[in-house]
């Protein structure tokens, strides 16, 4: 099979995917009793049927299903993905104002889990049963088994209250019009905490991973025999056992493609991160729908494409891998 | 010992704006910042420092000269003439004028925010009679008339930038222009409002302000962070959950204020579906109102914040009167008593009845632990309570249609009992499918018309001996189960100053507000 | 089998999840014995701290007992965890097992529908779907379930594939018997246990999963769960310490406990399976 067949096979795929995601989506959303102008009428105090009736007539909720069906869909192909209920700005730029927030932070988080995952991993397999495999293999058992969102606070408590090291919440300090440089590192600095929050986690399932698979393929034949031949320690580690460790990392890192993008919710929640995952949970509780639609689009798209850079990175991990076998 | 340490301040937060700039939190963004389209006290809060009212009340309940100058009213009551402000100018440089006002309460505000059409349906027209001075002819007498005119219920809008324009989508919705003592500056989605001060204010010298900022803090625990560390300098009312108000009252830095909301007149209420039995049975509603310990709900549950209230009126507001109502002390007994009266004796596991309680959303707040209380304290005599969380959506939705047992909410009377409180017990206001109504679906026709009266009646005398009455029958009936009044605290830093000038406080802004220390 | 047990049972950290989750388990059970007034009732101030009078765990914003509330969130956090795995083993089974067996088309619909549920963020459907039915137990069973099904499935429907062409799923069919009988009875016992250890797995990430919906306050009001409890004390964290952290604590007290166990089962697994 082509390259080109192979990834043009692969959009079509992931389109056809952002449709059910779109379709069953738009269903389940309308499960639920009550809409956007209910919630308006309900939390400004005071309310009559005018109000609640043109909310309904600007959100075009009262007409019939298929007909906002129809019109959602037919505007989505167009690329617009319609007004947000409650901010009444185009979803698409309410989405993207607040990606680049959440790409930043899981950019982060991953980068950090890759990093101290392979290297915590791979120090572990080196000689399993040590001390130090021990404590690798114990630490990535506690990460992996507490829950995220108490790691935040307790992060707060002890490094911004109580250390008073940094800062505890938001994405940059507010009404310090920091410039260039030094914008960035108040960023840098408002997220290290909900940066490492998640990475440990997701670090703790790396190493494991490195771990095992090291160990695994250090006792199969063709590591052996390489040795046999008489090839030094670290070249059956750098030519065999670490490129061929890899592969089951990169499966797992796509599969947490989708996890990131819309599983920052609780850290960004505690910390309160301007990114997609508290625009997610304000929008359930909003019902706000053409939003929530928006960001199941967007994120099923980025999913789909970080799905397609996985397949690529196979590749080069391991030539002889071709596309989609 | 966590807890002890969580008290060192972290002074080394990065540079928070400081100087003669006003730091407070939003704990959600809002939708916008048109004011008429959403009138939450969010909105009110921000954009109280840039649209104004007509009047402003002073701590007498009594109506003072905001952007109208003066006003008279003819001896019938039927008409009230209004001196504008002369040399106002709106923020984008255009003249105010009696226009804005016909424009904002004739059209755009009586469109647009149901408080406001409930005191201009009122008006028979409603006209400029030149360039600074407006009419208001009414129907009939409505004595609340004036107060109606305050703050969050008439918040008057340019003409000149909405007139012909669809309100919901005019861009000015999101960079408001007002009148008021701060523009408009900038809107960094997710993160902070900031207002600039307005150099061109009508009123000399103020305001003292350079700049606001309104910065999004949507968790408890990091408005608390805030506000102990001085990285914000007020927190209005809800910004604070009154479980942490004993340490801030402690923090020597940080000055605690009951007054500021007494404009609104809030109350915590219980509410029951009265087209069901048992609680159409008013000795049903007696017993559950004596088996609530509410003092304990305010001192313990609500940390000593607020009051018991005895019945539909604020204890602080016009036209209360603690003779005319009846109390229902905290008495189990009395409460068992009742209810095997009324014939719901206890069965199987000595449960009498079973019901459900739906909670409104308020991120497990005050509410949802009242909520929790009132379910412990109901099965003490019999009564099994289902609780059931819901969001905005389904709670408006089934409380609106009637699709609930009991329910909490919490309820402002706004000054006049004509504008907030009518519309819970008047018959006229059980409509299917609107929410904050007579939802409980409570009808006497006494009621009605002793409220009609009330609110058209000319001599201050005779509006109060109505409302004594109106007490005496809705405390007697249980007409609501009226559990404390809310009483908000607003928190802010010793550096700032007249944070608040009269009951509707932060609603009117923060024109009058200075800061010690500040360059 | 008694191989598998012997060398699940020779690791350290397997005994002591085991220990560990015995007594978790006990005090779930014992709960009503040993707190018959329930976690709702409150039995003083809000907020007392540790070591107050006859309250070993303090109190918490309402004044109840924490000990009390600890020991029922127990209850709550495995029952969710182990009722949704158990929905999610049971549809996941199914539908693997006949994608695996059957092949074809039915087996790429199946792998075309998982995939769906890897494109949409997991936990954003399961906060709309949980926020929309209304909270309650059934619902986060439900909708937990929802999203961990698919990873049941993708297990199930490898080994179903690995095992249709062996001979005695072969002989099984030429002596004449029904799909139904071969899928459950001949295949599926023998599919079993790399299934249930991935299943066990899962109840560490389910209770998680379970608390941070809680937290977010879409449990069930009803129940005495620990995200709940933490949930409920965000804004006494500054004063209250142990009513935030305590029930974080047990929480992850107990998936490591359940992790250390599916640890062993798997190690034990692999092992079986590279002789």
């Amino acid at each position: 099979m082509s390259k080109l067949t192979y990834i043009a096979g692969r959009l079509v795929r992931t389109l056809m995917l952002t449709v059910a995601v779109v379709l069953l989506s738009f269903f389940l959303i309308r499960l639920a009793p009550g809409d956007a102008a209910t919630v308006m009428a309900g939390q400004s105090g005071y309310a009559d049927e005018t109000f609640i009736k043109s909310l309904r007539l600007e959100y075009g909720l009262d007409r019939p299903l298929p007909v906002q069906l129809w019109k959602y869909g037919a505007a989505v192909a167009r690329g617009d993905l319609g007004l947000s209920y409650e901010r009444r700005q185009p979803v698409l730029d309410v989405v993207l104002d607040r990606l680049p927030n959440t790409l930043l932070l899981d950019g982060f988080a991953l980068v950090v889990a890759l990093a101290g995952g392979l290297t915590l991993g791979a120090f572990a397999a080196r000689r399993p049963g040590s001390a130090g495999d021990a404590g690798v293999t114990t630490l990535a058992m506690l990460f992996y088994a507490v829950p995220q969102f108490w790691l935040g606070m307790m992060a707060v408590l002890v490094f911004s209250v109580w250390l008073n090291w940094l800062p505890p919440f938001g994405l940059e300090s507010i009404g310090a019009d920091h410039k260039g440089l030094l914008r960035a590192a108040d960023i840098a600095q408002h997220m290290l905490l909900p940066g490492m929050t998640l990475a440990l986690y997701y670090m703790a399932g790396y190493a494991r991973l490195t771990r095992a698979q090291m160990i695994e393929i250090a006792e199969q034949d063709f590591v052996k025999t390489a040795r046999a031949k008489g090839l030094s320690e670290r070249q059956v580690m750098r030519r065999h056992i670490r490129r061929n460790a890899l592969i089951p990392i990169i499966t797992y890192a796509g599969l947490q493609a989708s996890i990131l993008v819309g599983g920052t919710v609780l850290v960004e929640n505690v910390f309160s991160w301007p990114g997609i995952g508290t625009l997610a949970y304000e929008a359930v509780t909003a019902r706000d729908n053409p939003l929530l639609l928006g960001i199941f689009i967007v994120t099923s798209v980025l999913v789909g494409f970080f799905n397609l850079l996985t397949d690529i990175a196979y590749t080069l991990a391991d030539p002889r891998m071709e596309l989609g076998a | 010992m966590l807890g002890a340490m969580a008290g060192a301040p972290f002074l080394s937060l990065p540079a928070m704006a400081r100087g003669n700039i006003l730091n407070a939190m939003m704990p959600a963004e809002p939708g916008t910042l048109c004011y008429p389209l959403l009138n939450t006290r969010l909105v009110q809060q921000i954009c109280g420092n840039i649209q104004e009212s007509l009047l402003l009340l002073d701590w007498n309940f009594k109506p003072q000269p905001n952007l109208a100058r003066s006003y008279t009213i003819t001896p019938d009551g039927l008409a009230y003439v209004f001196q504008l402000q002369p040399d106002v100018r709106w923020h984008d440089g255009h003249p105010f004028t009696a226009r804005d006002v016909v424009f904002s309460c004739d059209q755009m505000l009586r469109q647009l925010n149901p408080r406001s059409r409930n005191a201009f349906n009122n008006c028979q027209s409603i006209r400029a009679l030149d360039k600074l001075t407006v009419e208001f002819r009414l129907k009939q007498p409505f004595n609340a008339f004036l107060l109606s005119l305050m703050a969050s219920n008439a918040p008057i809008m340019p003409a000149h930038i909405y007139e012909g324009s669809d309100y919901r989508s005019n861009p000015h919705n999101f960079s408001p222009i007002g009148t008021g003592p701060f523009k408009f500056a900038r809107w960094e989605r997710g993160q902070y409002i900031r207002l600039t001060r307005n150099p061109d204010y009508w009123r000399p010298g103020f305001p003292k302000i350079d700049d606001i900022y309104f910065r999004i803090c949507p968790t408890p625990e990091q408005r608390m962070v805030a506000m102990e560390t001085g990285a914000v300098d007020i927190a209005l009312a809800d910004d604070i959950d009154t479980v942490v108000s004993s340490r801030l009252r402690a923090n020597p830095h940080i000055v605690a204020s009951t007054h500021g909301y007494e404009g609104v007149g809030e109350i915590a209420v219980l509410e029951m579906n009265q087209r069901r039995w048992p609680f159409s049975d008013r000795r049903f509603r007696q017993a559950f109102m004596h088996a609530l310990d509410r003092d304990f709900i305010v001192k313990a549950i609500n940390f000593g914040q607020g009051k018991v209230a005895s019945g539909p009126i604020p204890s602080a507001a016009p036209y209360y009167d603690g003779q005319a109502v009846s109390r229902y002390p905290y008495d189990p007994n009395r409460a068992r008593a009742l209810l095997d009266e009324m014939g719901l004796k206890p069965g199987a596991g000595g449960v009498r009845h079973r019901f459900s309680f739906l909670m409104i959303p308020d991120g497990d707040g005050i509410q949802t632990r009242g909520a929790q209380y009132v379910r412990q304290a109901a099965s003490e005599v019999g009564l099994d309570i289902e609780l059931q969380s819901s969001d905005w959506a389904s709670f408006a939705h089934r409380t609106g249609n009637w699709d609930f047992d009991m329910d909490n909410n919490s309820y402002g009377e706004y000054g006049d009992p004509a504008i907030g409180t009518a519309r819970f017990f008047v018959s006229s206001n059980i409509r299917k499918g609107v929410p904050q109504s007579n939802i409980q679906g409570y009808r006497n026709r006494e009621v009605d018309a002793l409220f009609a009266r009330a609110a058209t009646a000319i001599a201050p005398r005779e509006a109060q001996e109505i409302y004594s009455r109106l007490q005496q029958i809705l405390t007697r009936d249980v007409a609501m189960l009226w559990l404390f009044e809310r009483d908000p605290m607003l928190y802010y830093n010793r550096r700032v100053h007249d944070l608040v000038t009269g009951p509707n406080g932060p609603t009117d802004g923060f024109g009058h507000t200075w800061l010690s220390g500040a360059a | 089998m008694k191989d598998f047990l012997c060398r699940f049972l020779a690791r350290p950290q397997t005994l002591i999840g085991l220990g560990v989750l015995a007594v978790i388990v006990l005090t779930a059970m014992a709960a009503p014995l040993l707190f018959p007034r329930g976690p709702f009732t409150i039995v003083g101030m809000p907020l007392l701290a540790p070591g107050s009078a006859g309250l070993p765990a303090g109190s918490d914003v309402l004044g109840r007992n924490l000990l009390a509330c600890l020991a029922y969130g127990a209850r709550v956090s495995l029952l969710i965890g182990l009722s949704s795995t158990c929905v999610a083993l049971g549809a996941g089974v199914l539908l693997g097992a006949v994608a695996g067996y059957y092949g074809g088309v039915v087996d790429d619909l199946l792998m075309r529908f998982t995939e769906f549920f890897q494109v949409v963020p997991a936990f954003v459907l399961l906060m709309v779907l949980v926020a929309f039915l209304q909270p309650s137990l059934v619902s986060s069973v439900i909708g937990i379930a929802l999203i961990t099904w698919p990873q049941v499935a993708r297990i199930a429907r490898g080994e179903f594939l690995a095992l249709r062409r062996r001979e005695f799923v072969e002989a099984a069919r030429t002596q004449g018997l029904s799909d139904g009988r071969i899928i459950f009875g001949e295949i599926l016992p023998n599919a079993m246990l790399p299934i249930v250890v991935v299943a066990s797995m899962m109840i560490g990430n389910a209770i998680l999963t379970e608390s941070a919906l809680s937290f977010l306050g879409l449990g069930d009001p009803n129940l005495m769960s620990w995200g709940r409890m933490i949930g409920g004390s965000r804004s006494a964290m500054w004063v209250a310490w142990w009513t935030m952290v305590l029930p974080g604590l047990c929480i992850l007290v107990t998936v490591l406990a359940l992790n250390f166990v599916g640890d062993g089962l798997n190690d034990a697994l692999a092992a079986r399976r590279r002789r």
